[in-house]
Formats: C-alpha cells, sequence, structure tokens
C-alpha cells in the first residue's frame, strides 16, 4: 500500500503487523476468554436441541426413556462447563499493572506482555470451537440414542459410548487450552 | 404455486432436529405400536371375531376398539382408519414448515380420492349423506364444498363449472385445472367440448398422475435423504400405476389401438424407473404376452411379472406381490434418522396393516381357515427379504 494515500502521521500503522501489534494484550485476552465461554455455550446450547426434542417425542409412546436420556442432555452440559472453567482461569490471569501511569515504560515487559495476550485468546478459541464440535456431536448422537432405547433397551448403553467419545473431544480442547495459557501471565510492573 | 414455495432445505444432521424433532420422534415411537408375529400368530388362531376383539384389546388397538360393541370387518377397518388418522393429525398439528406441506402431500391422494368417490355415487344416484360417510377422514374438505360437489353435472360444462367454483380452492385444485388443460388440447383447443363421456376411472388416474408428479418434485426441492428416499418410493409407486393401468386396460375400450396413443398414453406418470424408455414400450402393448416382454427387459418388474404368469390365480396375485414388495421398501425408510421419508412409511405400512386385520378377520367370519395367511406382516421377523 505504498502509493500518496499512504498515511505519514506518527499515529499511522505502517501494515498489518503494526495492525495486529497494536491492539492491546488486554483486548486480546478479553476477547478470548469471550469467545471461549460464548462458543462452548453454543455448542452445549446446540447439542441439547438436537437432543432434547428427540427425547421429548420418543417418551411419548416409551415413557421408561426418560430418566436414563438424562444423561445426554449431561454430557452436553458438560461442554458447556468447560468452557466456564477456561474462563474463570484466564479472567484469573488478567491483571492491572500497579502503576496507573499513562504510558508504559521502556523497561516494560513487552514479550511476556504479548506472550499473554495472545495465549490467552488463542486458548479461548481452542476451547471454543473444539466444545462446538463436541456439543452438537453429542447432540446428534443423543437424539439417535433417545429413538433407539425407545425401540430397543439393550441399544442404549452401546450409544451412549459413541456419546463418550464425542464428549472426549471437548475435554481435548480444554487440556490443550490449559498448556496454551499455562505460563501466560500479564506483568504488573516495569522490570526495573 | 404456492405449495412450492414452501419447499426449504429439511436441514441436514446438525439442523433437522430444531423444527422437527418431536414429531419424527413421535412417528418412531409409533412404529412400535404395529403388531408383531407373535400377534399375528394369535389372530390366525382364532376361531371367532370375539377372540379377535380379545385379543387385539392387548394391543395398541385396545382404545381404538374399546367403544366397539361387535367385531365386524367393517368397523374394525373404520376403527383402525380413525385411530391412524387421529394419530397423523397429532403429527399434523406439531409440524412446522416444510413438514407440513409434505404431510399436506400425504392427504391429497386421498382428497382426490374422496372428489372421485363424489362424482361416481352422485353419477349412481346414491344419496350425499351416505357418500360423505364413505369418504377416508385423511382427505376431507369443508363440510361445504363437499355437499356441492355432486350438484354439478357430469359433462364437459360440468366439470369445467365445478373446477372453476368449488374445487379451484382445494389443494386438489391445480390437479384438475392440469386435466383439464391437458384433456382440450388433446381434442384440440375447446376446453368446454373436452370431456363428453370421460369415465371417472381415466379422471382418476390422470389426478394421481398429476399428484405423484408434484409430490415428487417437491420432495427432490427438499434435497438431503428426504429427496433420495422419496425418489425411490414414488418412482416405484409411479410404476406401479403404469403397470396397473396396462393391465386393467386388456378388454376394455382403452385397449383398442387409436385410444392407446390419445387416451392410455397420458395416463402413464412421468416419473419412476419406467420413464421414459420403458412407458415408450408400453404405449403399444396390446395384450399379456406383450407386457411381459417389455416388463422383462427391468429387471426388478420381471419377478413381479413372473408372480402373476406362473400361477394364474393359484397363490399369490400380483397385487400382493407389489404389496410385499412396496412393504420391504417402506420398512427401509425406517433405518436413518432425520428426514420425512419416514412419515409417507407409516401411513403406508399402517394402512397395509389394517388391510391385513380385514383379511383376517374376513377369513375367520367365512371361515376360510386356508386362506388366512395371504397377508403380508409388516416389520416381520420371518419376511422372505430378512431370511435371505
Amino acid at each position: 500500500m505504498s502509493s500518496s494515500n499512504a498515511c505519514v502521521s506518527q499515529y499511522c500503522n505502517a501494515g498489518w503487523g503494526e495492525v495486529l501489534s497494536h491492539m492491546s494484550p488486554y483486548g486480546w485476552a478479553n476477547f478470548g476468554i469471550a469467545f471461549g465461554l460464548g462458543l462452548s455455550v453454543v455448542g452445549a446450547a446446540w447439542g441439547i436441541w438436537l437432543t432434547g426434542s428427540s427425547l421429548v417425542g420418543a417418551a411419548v409412546k416409551a415413557p421408561r426413556i426418560r430418566s436414563k436420556n438424562l444423561i445426554s442432555v449431561i454430557f452436553c452440559e458438560a461442554t458447556a462447563i468447560y468452557g466456564v472453567i477456561m474462563a474463570i482461569i484466564l479472567s484469573n490471569k488478567i491483571k492491572k499493572p500497579e502503576d496507573s501511569a499513562y504510558e508504559l515504560t521502556q523497561y516494560w515487559d513487552f514479550p511476556g506482555f504479548y506472550y499473554a495476550g495472545y495465549g490467552m485468546f488463542s486458548s479461548g478459541l481452542s476451547v471454543g470451537l473444539t466444545n462446538v464440535a463436541s456439543g452438537v456431536s453429542v447432540g446428534i448422537a443423543g437424539s439417535s440414542c433417545a429413538i433407539g432405547d425407545a425401540q430397543d433397551p439393550s441399544l442404549f448403553v452401546k450409544i451412549l459410548i459413541v456419546e463418550i467419545f464425542a464428549s472426549a473431544l471437548g475435554i481435548f480442547g480444554i487440556i490443550v487450552g490449559i498448556i496454551q495459557s499455562n505460563s501466560c501471565n500479564f506483568p504488573i510492573a516495569a522490570l526495573q | 404455486m404456492s405449495i412450492q414455495s414452501a419447499a426449504a432445505d429439511a436441514g441436514g444432521l446438525h439442523t433437522f432436529n430444531i423444527l422437527h424433532g418431536f414429531p419424527e420422534a413421535l412417528v418412531r415411537g409409533m412404529r412400535s405400536s404395529f403388531l408383531l408375529d407373535a400377534d399375528y400368530h394369535h389372530l390366525t388362531q382364532c376361531e371367532t371375531l370375539d377372540d379377535v376383539k380379545l385379543n387385539l384389546s392387548e394391543s395398541d388397538y385396545s382404545s381404538a376398539l374399546a367403544e366397539l360393541g361387535a367385531l365386524t370387518p367393517s368397523t374394525l377397518q373404520k376403527a383402525a382408519v380413525e385411530k391412524l388418522v387421529l394419530e397423523f393429525k397429532y403429527l399434523r398439528s406439531q409440524a412446522v414448515e416444510p413438514m407440513a406441506t409434505f404431510l399436506d402431500f400425504i392427504t391429497y391422494e386421498y382428497m382426490i380420492e374422496n372428489v372421485m368417490l363424489l362424482l361416481k355415487g352422485t353419477l349412481a344416484g346414491r344419496d350425499i349423506n351416505e357418500l360423505i360417510a364413505q369418504c377416508h377422514p385423511l382427505g376431507l374438505f369443508r363440510e361445504s364444498t363437499m355437499r356441492s360437489i355432486p350438484t354439478f353435472e357430469s359433462n364437459a360444462k360440468g366439470y369445467a363449472d365445478l373446477y372453476q367454483t368449488v374445487l379451484v380452492d382445494t389443494p386438489v385444485g391445480p390437479y384438475f385445472a392440469k386435466f383439464l388443460q391437458e384433456a382440450s388440447a388433446r381434442s384440440g383447443g375447446d376446453s368446454f367440448g373436452v370431456i363428453e363421456e370421460v369415465e371417472i376411472e381415466i379422471i382418476k388416474s390422470s389426478l394421481l398422475k398429476y399428484w405423484i408428479e408434484d409430490f415428487f418434485s417437491f420432495s427432490q426441492k427438499l434435497g438431503g435423504e428426504t429427496a433420495e428416499l422419496m425418489e425411490e418410493i414414488l418412482s416405484v409407486r409411479a410404476d406401479t400405476n403404469a403397470i396397473n393401468i396396462t393391465l386393467n386396460s386388456f378388454g376394455t375400450p382403452l385397449n383398442e389401438p387409436q385410444m392407446r396413443m390419445s387416451e392410455r398414453k397420458a395416463l402413464y406418470p412421468s416419473v419412476g424407473y419406467l420413464y421414459p424408455a420403458g412407458t415408450h414400450k408400453l404405449h403399444d402393448v396390446g395384450d399379456e404376452e406383450e407386457l411381459g416382454r417389455v416388463l422383462y427387459l427391468f429387471p426388478q418388474y420381471s419377478g413381479i411379472w413372473g408372480v402373476h404368469k406362473s400361477e394364474g390365480g393359484g397363490e399369490k396375485s400380483i397385487d400382493d406381490a407389489f404389496y410385499e414388495r412396496d412393504v420391504q421398501m417402506l420398512e427401509l425408510a425406517f433405518e436413518g434418522q432425520m428426514h420425512f421419508a419416514c412419515f409417507y412409511a407409516y401411513v403406508k405400512l399402517k394402512e397395509q396393516e389394517i388391510r391385513n386385520l380385514v383379511w383376517i378377520t374376513e377369513c375367520i367370519l367365512q371361515q376360510q381357515k386356508d386362506e388366512i395367511n395371504k397377508f403380508v406382516p409388516v416389520f416381520s421377523m420371518h419376511s422372505p427379504w430378512r431370511s435371505k
């Protein structure tokens, strides 16, 4: 973007790299928390939506399946809980600087600062996106489980194993998210 | 047509349940209400109709038969059909678009039958109330509409008037319009001089043909698994109609060479496995030998035709062979989830079960125990295709 339209003031960004690095790491981190929690809840709600309607319909003709098949709903709910756990861990790591000056000094731990911001954003995305997939998958499997159980009770445990594997996807997300955000610490004071 | 504009995507695996999860789970729960092999076994062992009623009161029919006094085949049929209609109306009340339009399509077939019943009945001079009582409950119009159908005359102008004043508002109106249009085009553009003395059966076959084609294009628009399954089911249905039209036309004026090209050709549906090559060959078929030769080219129908030829009124009739093939296919519609074909399959399989029950009770009533096993059970473990 070199042409005469390029902005020359000192406050302009010289390229996309500068755009991204000029976004505050606090912003990155908080958006990570929002995505992590929001997408996890979207996945869980979608899953409960899918499995709940089938459960209610199948229980009309076969009322015995009512209580057992609530396990599918609980598996979906678990993905939302993973999102909440991750959000709480991440939001405890965000700290305000002690010295509330207008500008950060040159001795501020900028590498650690940016590392913390990017790390928390990506760990939020890890958890959120895997939980969307896990929630939808558990929902579809749960719907088939309710309908199959209504016809033949011996199918319940076997299809439950499919659901367990589906909800393992959410666990992968939270494990990786915790590893990513483990050493992310926001600096609270300048180095010297 | 406003019907076609209701066709939205039914949703794949991940979105189907949002709108249609509850009715689909309902109909799958209703699948477990079909009579089992053991039930059929007990029924065929019954000596009197009271035994039949006792046996049926332990099945899903218990509430339907509770108010019934003495069981006869016709009262049993009426009660069973009422039960099916009640279940269907419940499903229909829970459905949203596009499932609602799909379920409506299933009822149009019965509407066509009812309109034809009313027209035919008035030609024979029967009382309107008796005719309305005989109409199939799934295909009822408003009372006023039904009462005004027999007031029209059975000639060209009468039919055109009937369409313009009464039938145009009903869902089967468009099919009637197409019929009038095509019939007038065939006889040269005069829409009133069209139908001199067209037989009721020909009108009915034409209306059914338009219905099948309309239903077919609607389910193609729905896409996904619904489109695949309904394509298969409706193609087979259209072919069954084509073969039956040809078979039933032997020995009637429809079979004369000049009538074959003009009248009979227009009755073959333009969907199905026999279309276009097979129906083109069927145009000129004049007797059963030629029909057999044409069907020999289509492997799935040569088997059924073999049944018709081999005994000639012995073990199975060609209708039984068609029913067996239909049951096999419709049972498969319940195998996959998240599609609409299971609703169509449920209605048709329930109808087959009602036919079975009427057959069994008729055999018991007439004391013809050796004929009693000639029915096609639904979801049976002993079906010929399951033991292979």
